[in-house]
């Protein structure tokens, strides 16, 4: 296969990743996904990524590999003045660092955005600080889980009417950030064709989920009051929503826009006495009675599995899906089909897949991904190979434990 | 100069909903975004909520967030002439943005190999619901379905109650953030190697990454269920009742101790060891959850929040939409941005999420009204004078 074919389309670009947890990790790993070169930092002494500590040791967390597939792993202690000038180093031989540490953190070590310009004028800087790099609360801690309630997400994901917020227990926020970010770093790679110069970005993952709530902010600042909480209602669709299915937490949705649509479900469902009822003749009859037919449309998929609610109506052009858990995504033909699982018989967790993308890129190979470093698996050949530092002094800073 | 991240690029946007939000990462991206509707307008624009409750094409709020900073035009691409004309800007853009579902521009004979006939080098992002191909790719694919498809519905919400959707479109929005990925992979590419390409993104399975569903299946063997907001391997990691509100409370082993020290007059089975570990306080949150929720009722939410944090507990405010634009730091960073529209009026948006160089690129103007770039558009990049496209509006075909 020719090099043009595959999808390792960033090969040759290397990029400093000091990264933790989730959102700057996966970050990473998708850049490492198509050919770039991304060597992660860490240290024993000076701190671990905490999915790390997730497993039986520190290199089978399946949460830490799934997060940083095709990763380099460098270890380095940065609190060594040694440690700082191996970084400088190799910052000037790459061509990005990308970093989620609290803001300061970098720059209290020598290694801030001057100290790293200076070594490499052409370096991109992508830092992904929770509540931005200033700002009066800029020193706060943040988690994925509560810059989803900080940003106005957890309040409006929630059904009406409900007497205490509720959410998710997920962490969109860093879904969002780890999306942007190497959209941003790729973007600054084309900038810095033009310009030969290398820019610093801070994406505050606070404000990428407020950016993703952005109808509901415009809501408020035009009718003067804090939007509801819509829960599965939709302002076009009725019925719309989700119902129980047979079996135990099975359910599927849909949603149904058109009178045509709602014709057709009356008889799929075996309910032609509906058809004719002024009550649901036409969307805004139908908006009138929510509730009501919310029940005639579990009535009829409580008695069937979310599969064949999907089939049936999918069949007839209306809009249904089951409410896939994490077996059924497994199984999904549509997913299978565009070969969305990696699959690793053999890893230091054990045999596993992996979700891939989203994206198939026409005429290209989906290179298959990589396992990460084993933790400091590559800290000998960057020293030697990349950086030029002989045997003796690699070995002297081993005693110092410049290399833990 | 922050604006211009990346000046000279230009993008036709013929996505509707669905891509919507791609085109406006790119146009504040610093891209050129050409928003192409059909002559009678996009589906967006009839969609709620609207300014002052009208709904005559101006003012929904979707269409004027998702859309602001790009510019207009009407084009129809069914017919022949709307269809040579879009082959005519072709030849002035890199990228092409669609959301038409499979098959559709081939239908109209403006299928890839057709389009690259006049842009050798174009790239062309296609959004849709499952993909290009497959057993589900022609399924009717609202947000609502693919939320559901991708495992996030499943996980999202109380368990005593059904699954409950995220706010807005979110598996839209998520998708468009991926498919604009895709994009810069595509430029970077086409820089190096001179290639344009076809990118087939699929909205499922965007998603299907989020919160390891899929992944903890495979690896573990378990099935991850809704929670409500209670984190699952860590407690206290929930929402937590306070004055005026809520706060979003996270303490790992590293908190715990300190968060005893704050609660002074916790309950003393607490300083029992076995609360030392995540584990045993994950495995009975239930009975912690509530005893925690008597302390943090003394407090209003940012008193806690701050006083919490000052102590490195990272503890948050529940903010309503208000909350947060209100907040001095949300403030102090000049977060929110005015638009005035001609229609809409006046309001507040988010601005764009990142800082160049400490800047913040500002969004450049308000979303088009219907054809308001035509004349700019068609005459300046294909030379047509007034009287023809006086002559194509009265077809129809703009």
């Amino acid at each position: 296969m020719s090099a043009q074919s595959t999808n390792q389309i960033l090969k040759g670009i290397r990029i400093i990743a000091f990264t933790n947890a989730y959102a700057g990790p996966y970050a990473g790993r998708l850049l490492a996904q198509h050919g770039a070169e991304v060597i992660k930092v860490e240290s024993a002494t000076g701190g671990l990524d905490t999915f790390r500590h997730f497993g039986k040791d520190l290199d089978s967390s399946a949460r830490f590999i799934e997060c940083n597939l095709g990763v380099r792993s460098l270890t380095v202690n940065l609190k060594h003045p040694a440690g700082v000038e191996i970084i400088k180093k190799l910052t000037s031989c790459s061509d990005a660092v990308l970093e989620n540490f609290r803001p300061g953190v970098l720059t209290r070590l020598g290694l801030g955005e001057e100290e790293l310009r200076q070594v490499n004028p052409g370096i991109i800087i992508l830092r992904l600080p929770g509540l931005g790099e200033k700002g009066p609360k800029s020193w706060y801690g943040t988690w994925g889980f509560n810059l989803t309630a900080y940003s106005g997400m957890t309040y409006l994901w929630n059904h009406p009417d409900q007497p205490r917020p509720i959410g998710s227990q997920g962490v969109y926020p860093d879904h969002l950030s780890f999306i942007m970010a190497p959209t941003l770093l790729v973007a600054a790679l084309l900038r810095r064709r033009v310009t030969q110069k290398g820019v610093t970005i801070d994406l505050a993952q606070a404000e990428a989920a407020a950016y993703a709530l952005g109808v509901s902010y415009l809501e408020m600042s035009v009718n003067g009051k804090d939007p509801e909480p819509r829960g599965n209602h939709h302002p076009t669709a009725f019925p719309h929503g989700c119902y129980r299915c047979q079996g135990d937490d099975r359910w599927c949705v849909l949603s149904i826009t058109t009178d045509e649509e709602w014709q057709k479900f009356c008889r799929i469902v075996g309910r032609e006495d509906l058809s004719a009822s002024p009550k649901f003749a036409g969307q805004e009859a139908r908006s009138k009675h929510v509730s009501e037919l919310d029940q005639i449309v579990e009535e009829w998929t409580q008695e069937r599995s979310p599969e064949e609610v999907m089939k049936k109506l999918q069949e007839e052009g209306i809009a249904a899906g089951v409410v896939e858990n994490g077996a059924d995504l497994m199984e999904d033909p549509q997913l299978r089909h565009r070969n969305y699982f990696e699959h690793f018989p053999v890893s230091s967790f054990g045999p596993m897949e992996v979700p891939r993308s989203a994206l198939r890129f026409g005429g290209m190979s989906d290179d298959p991904l990589a396992l990460p470093s084993k933790l400091g698996q590559d800290t000998e050949a960057i020293l030697k190979d990349l950086l030029g530092y002989d045997e003796e002094t690699i070995q002297e800073w081993k005693k110092e434990g410049v290399l833990d | 100069m922050a604006r211009s991240l990346l000046s000279g690029y230009r993008v036709l946007d013929i996505s509707s909903a669905k891509g919507a939000f791609c085109g406006k990462f790119l146009c504040d991206l610093g891209m050129e975004v050409i928003k192409v509707e059909p002559p009678g307008g996009d589906d967006l624009r009839r969609e709620p909520p609207f300014a002052q409750g009208r709904s005559d094409g101006e003012t929904s709020l979707s269409f004027a967030y998702l859309n602001a900073g790009k510019r207009g035009i009407t084009l129809d691409l069914t017919c022949p002439a709307g269809r040579n004309l879009f082959l005519d800007l072709l030849q002035r853009v890199d990228v092409v943005l669609e959301s038409s579902g499979p098959d559709y521009l081939e239908k109209l004979n403006l299928g890839y190999s057709v389009l690259t006939e006049r842009q050798p080098k174009l790239i062309l992002v296609s959004l849709s619901g499952f993909g290009q191909s497959g057993p589900y790719s022609h399924f009717k694919s609202p947000d609502i379905v693919t939320t559901a498809m991708s495992g996030l519905l499943y996980v999202s919400g109380d368990p005593e109650l059904p699954p409950c959707m995220p706010p807005e479109t979110q598996s839209y929005y998520y998708a468009s953030l991926y498919a604009a990925y895709g994009v810069m992979l595509a430029l970077w590419r086409r820089e190096e190697q001179g290639k344009g390409v076809h990118i087939d993104t699929s909205i499922q399975a965007s998603l299907a990454i989020h919160e390891h569903v899929a992944f903890t299946y495979s690896a573990e063997g378990k099935l991850v269920k809704r929670a409500g907001s209670q984190h699952q391997h860590v407690a206290p990691a929930n929402l937590f009742r306070c004055q005026d509100g809520y706060i979003a409370l996270f303490a790992t082993h590293r908190h715990w101790p300190i968060l005893l020290e704050i609660w002074e007059d916790h309950p003393p089975e607490l300083d029992d060891p076995r609360w030392k570990t995540d584990t045993e306080r994950r495995a009975h949150a239930d009975w912690l959850n509530p005893l925690l929720e008597s302390f943090t009722s003394r407090y209003k939410k940012e008193e806690l929040a701050h006083l919490l944090q000052k102590r490195g507990v990272p503890g948050l405010p529940v903010n309503t939409p208000s909350d947060f634009q209100k907040d001095p730091h949300i403030q102090a960073r000049e977060f929110f941005t005015s638009v005035t529209h001609p229609e809409i009026g006046e309001y507040q948006q988010p601005g764009v999420p990142f800082t160049v160089d400490g800047e913040r690129p500002k969004p450049a103007a308000p979303a088009p009204t219907l054809g308001q770039h035509n004349e700019e558009v068609f005459g300046q990049e294909l030379d047509l004078d007034q009287q023809a496209l006086d002559h194509l509006a009265s077809e129809g075909v703009i």
